[in-house]
């Protein structure tokens, strides 16, 4: 499969302070990554450089072949495309619902991009069903819960039909229906062949979600693997702050090991 | 001062704004008179009936023009007692506090005195205060039935055929969506600081406190509109403002422009 | 200090929507050239913030409690054009959406305190704070002076409007029309309220913020502290031209020729007299036929109709004689001269910007 982005020795700054060091990274067409990382690991500015909003100080970033840069973004012909083409969901929903009402939220893109009226009306729809947010067509975001206002952040990227979707933690601060709608909307877009590369520290979602881990510590990329061969790795989890350890004792036996605090319960 | 006044009267008010929002979109989709009408013929003829209260010299055309708006209130489903108590009640007593020295203080013919003759009162400054409270009264009863009636973003969308640049609608429509978010915030702050207090707070600590809240919100603010712009411009936004446009006017639209502009015509013709 | 509908004349709110659009239109053109669509979220975001801090009732010293409206802050991190939209926006959705404030007194109000409270809050934090480093005290303190004198300057126009309504627009019979109050009065009964109050807590306000911001995001402070650039002249955008500063001329310009206009249309029931008609005999009619004393000249009128007579020539047109039309036209340049003195203190300290560093 081509090769769809390609980091070499990327490095970002904010305000002087280093959120990626020198890090690389390959992503073919069509695959699922997962960006595994604690909080500050630099998953989202790496999300952020994919989607070109921000550009390295140092190093390169390519997609397609073509180096991202400011003013290639502004070119008209391929800056449209790209946006079409990859598409970013933000951690906080907030960030991402500045329009009056969902409608105009999930027409904002195709109003961009400036598709036709009849053509934004009927895909609006279309993408409004899809995401099960019908009924939600003429509410203010205001008025939303956490889970729908996450269905609609999906909805106003889903409606521009992307090849490529970067998801920063989508399932954080979700119930667990909420969580699991989003889990089976990522496994819909694998069958489909989309890219899609997700930043996570969510161990128990990675397995469903991604056909490759790469570990972020620090700002580079520390480790890369199928899921099988990262999760296994304690040592790396443990130093890259995934797992933690500590004290406890069954009974008058006490003892310390890495593990993780879910309680996802398995039934088959 | 107790230090739970400050901080509920606060949060009470950002209570309170939220609430008359929720009640504001639930007459929006009752059945009406104004609210079968386009948006676009809602805020023109209601501005214009506003304006002809502005514009009319005579009491009996602002009494007159009061009346038309009682009736508006009822055809279109808006309870008087919601009206009287939200804006006539509210209305008479600041305006009315106001208006009141003018009866006194207006130069013109006496009519009558207070305190035995030292405070004389002229029909001028009678007539003067009662046009005041009238017209002030007159022109919020219609601008809140325009509210009342009408959705925020169609109110916002309306605004366009006024020649409302698009970039200054959507940061109306932007601002609008992001105040109860922040209203939202500093509620919360308010209320998690409140609980980690105990006891008393001196004025002074209780003005830094208020200040550091405030400074907090600030730069939550700056770096939520840092972010929006990040994920306006993941959506292709590149400083181009487009506004879907979704209204269509029809025959009784015309019907009810006509009827709203030719209210004011008369109104201010007769007021002249 | 948000002016209801019914409390300036058809033409006083024609005149100040004039204003304000002026003061529109130069804050957009100047915000355009730096980064417009940046400018949106952020213009927008702060006017949320501005629209929260009008809602807080500050507890001040002395036991009582104000409103302020956060426009010094504004015009601090924003700077004054940003500030203006800013404010005017925050006003436009309160009077649209909470009816705080009439529809026909947007103008004004948006005048009042987004406009001359911006241009007055930005050109005295300058001046006071020239050349102090960003976390120092003076900076408090110039916020704090700067606010205090922002919140009156818009309470002293608003006055001034309040005051020459019962001047220029009474009723045939004598009946003021829209606001009763006559400047003697109306002066003092609005700047009661600030002088004390809200001048006090805009200054608190402006004073916390500005010392919470050294501490926790001082860069928020550079764009309008002199010394490095801020946001708005970031690589990618222009600063300020002449062409710039000469639109702002221009819309003062403007501002100062409409003025005279309003007054033109507004009618000339009253106020039209000189002082000869109260006192000679033949001339009295149209003064008694208003309901008003003769006899005597109102003290005020004596001095004004001298004051405006002098630099007029004898042919100018007898309305220009008139005390109102003079009171009228004085309020305006005072408050151009206003703006045009904020527009040099901040032309003056865009050039010195200028010379000291190249992009």
């Amino acid at each position: 499969m081509a090769l769809l982005f390609d980091l070499q020795d990327v490095g970002f700054e904010y305000d002087g302070i280093p959120a990626l060091r020198g890090l690389s990274l390959q992503v073919t067409e069509g695959e699922s990554l997962a960006l595994l990382g604690a909080n500050g690991s630099g998953k989202s500015t790496l999300l952020r450089i994919l989607n070109a909003l921000c550009f390295p100080s140092r190093g390169s970033v390519s997609f397609g072949g073509q180096r991202l840069a400011p003013e290639l973004l502004h070119q008209n012909g391929f800056g449209l495309a790209f946006r079409r083409k990859v598409a970013l969901v933000f951690q906080n929903p907030d960030v991402q619902l500045f329009n009056p009402t969902v409608f105009d939220e999930v027409a904002f893109g195709p109003l961009q991009l400036q598709w036709s009226k009849e053509q934004i009306l009927s895909r609006v729809t279309t993408a409004l069903e899809l995401m099960k947010i019908e009924h939600l067509r003429d509410r203010p975001p205001y008025r939303l819960s956490s889970g729908e206002k996450k269905r609609v952040a999906l909805a106003s990227v889903v409606v521009l039909d992307p090849e490529v979707l970067l998801l920063d933690e989508p399932t954080s601060a979700l119930d667990p229906r909420s969580q699991s709608q989003i889990i089976d909307l990522i496994q819909e877009w694998r069958g489909a062949a989309k890219t899609v590369i997700t930043a996570t520290h969510q161990l128990e979602i990675v397995e469903d979600i991604a056909g490759r881990i790469a570990v972020l510590e620090e700002g580079v990329v520390a480790a890369t693997g199928t899921p099988a061969e990262i999760l296994s790795n304690q040592e790396l989890l443990l130093r890259a702050n995934l797992v933690h350890a500590h004290r406890h004792s069954h009974g008058s036996y006490e003892h310390s090991h890495p593990h993780i605090h879910s309680h996802s319960k398995h039934e088959h | 001062m107790k230090r739970g006044n400050f901080i509920e009267s606060s949060v009470a008010g950002f209570v309170r704004a939220l609430g008359r929002v929720l009640m504001s979109e639930e007459i929006a989709n009752r059945r009406g008179l104004l609210q079968a009408l386009d948006p676009r013929v809602r805020l023109m003829g209601l501005f214009a009936l506003v304006l002809a209260v502005v514009l009319a010299h005579r009491l009996t055309v602002v009494l007159t023009l009061f009346l038309a708006a009682v009736m508006l209130a009822l055809c279109s489903s808006v309870s008087i007692l919601l009206l009287a108590k939200r804006v006539w009640l509210v209305v008479l007593v600041f305006t009315g506090m106001i208006a009141l020295p003018a009866i006194f203080l207006t130069p013109g013919t006496r009519v009558a005195a207070f305190a035995g003759g030292a405070l004389p009162i002229t029909a001028q400054g009678l007539s003067a205060a009662a046009l005041l409270i009238a017209r002030v009264e007159t022109a919020v009863t219609f601008t809140t039935l325009l509210v009342l009636c009408t959705s925020w973003t169609h109110v916002l969308k309306a605004l366009r055929w006024f020649c409302i640049p698009p970039e200054a609608i959507t940061m109306l429509a932007m601002t609008h969506r992001y105040a109860f978010l922040l209203i939202d915030t500093a509620s919360q702050m308010f209320e998690s600081r409140r609980s980690r207090t105990v006891g008393h707070l001196p004025r002074a600590a209780l003005r830094r406190m208020t200040a550091r809240t405030a400074g907090v919100l600030l730069s939550k603010s700056i770096a939520l509109s840092d972010e929006v712009y990040l994920a306006m411009q993941s959506r292709g936004f590149r400083g181009e403002v487009h506004i879907l446009s979704e209204f269509h006017m029809k025959a009784w639209d015309y019907v009810g422009l006509l009827a709203f502009l030719g209210a004011g015509g008369i109104a201010v013709w007769a007021g002249r | 200090m948000h002016i209801p509908d019914g409390y300036l004349s058809p033409s006083t709110c024609a005149t100040l929507y004039a204003g304000a659009v002026a003061g529109w239109y130069g804050a957009f053109r100047r915000l355009k050239r730096t980064l417009l669509s940046r400018v949106v979220p952020l213009i927008s975001v702060f006017a949320a913030f501005a629209f929260v801090v009008m809602m807080f009732n500050l507890p001040l010293p002395g036991g009582t409690t104000g409103h302020a409206i956060g426009v010094t802050i504004a015009a601090i991190v924003l700077g004054p054009a940003g500030a203006i939209l800013a404010i005017s926006i925050a006003l436009a959705i309160q009077a649209l959406f909470f009816g705080d404030g009439g529809i026909t007194t947007l103008g004004a109000n948006c005048f009042n305190m987004a406009i001359v409270g911006s241009l007055v809050a930005y050109a005295s934090y300058r001046l006071i704070a020239a050349g102090a480093s960003v976390a120092s005290r003076r900076r408090i303190a110039a916020a704090a002076i700067a606010g205090y004198l922002a919140v009156n300057a818009s309470a002293v126009v608003a006055a001034i409007e309040f005051g020459i309504q019962p001047l220029l627009f009474r009723d045939a019979g004598g009946t003021p029309l829209y606001a009763p109050y006559s400047m003697r009065v109306a002066l003092p009964a609005m700047m009661i309220g600030h002088l004390t109050f809200a001048g006090l807590a805009e200054a608190v306000i402006s004073a916390g913020l500005v010392a919470y911001l050294q501490v926790a995001d001082p860069a928020l402070l550079q764009a309008t502290s002199g010394s490095r650039p801020g946001w708005e002249e970031s690589s990618e955008a222009v600063r300020v031209t002449a062409k710039g500063q000469r639109r702002l001329w221009l819309a003062v310009g403007l501002l100062m020729l409409l003025t005279p206009l309003g007054v033109l249309a507004a009618g000339k029931a009253w106020g039209e007299w000189s002082p000869a008609e109260f006192v000679v005999a033949e001339a009295q009619s149209p003064v008694t036929a208003a309901g008003v004393p003769v006899g005597t000249v109102p003290a005020g009128m004596q001095r004004l109709a001298n004051l405006w007579t002098a630099p007029f020539p004898a042919y100018a047109p007898t309305f220009m004689k008139s005390a109102a039309f003079g009171y009228f036209l004085s309020a305006m340049f005072g408050v151009g001269l206003l703006l045009s003195l904020s527009l040099l203190v901040q032309g003056y300290l865009a050039r010195r910007r200028g010379t000291r560093y190249s992009t």
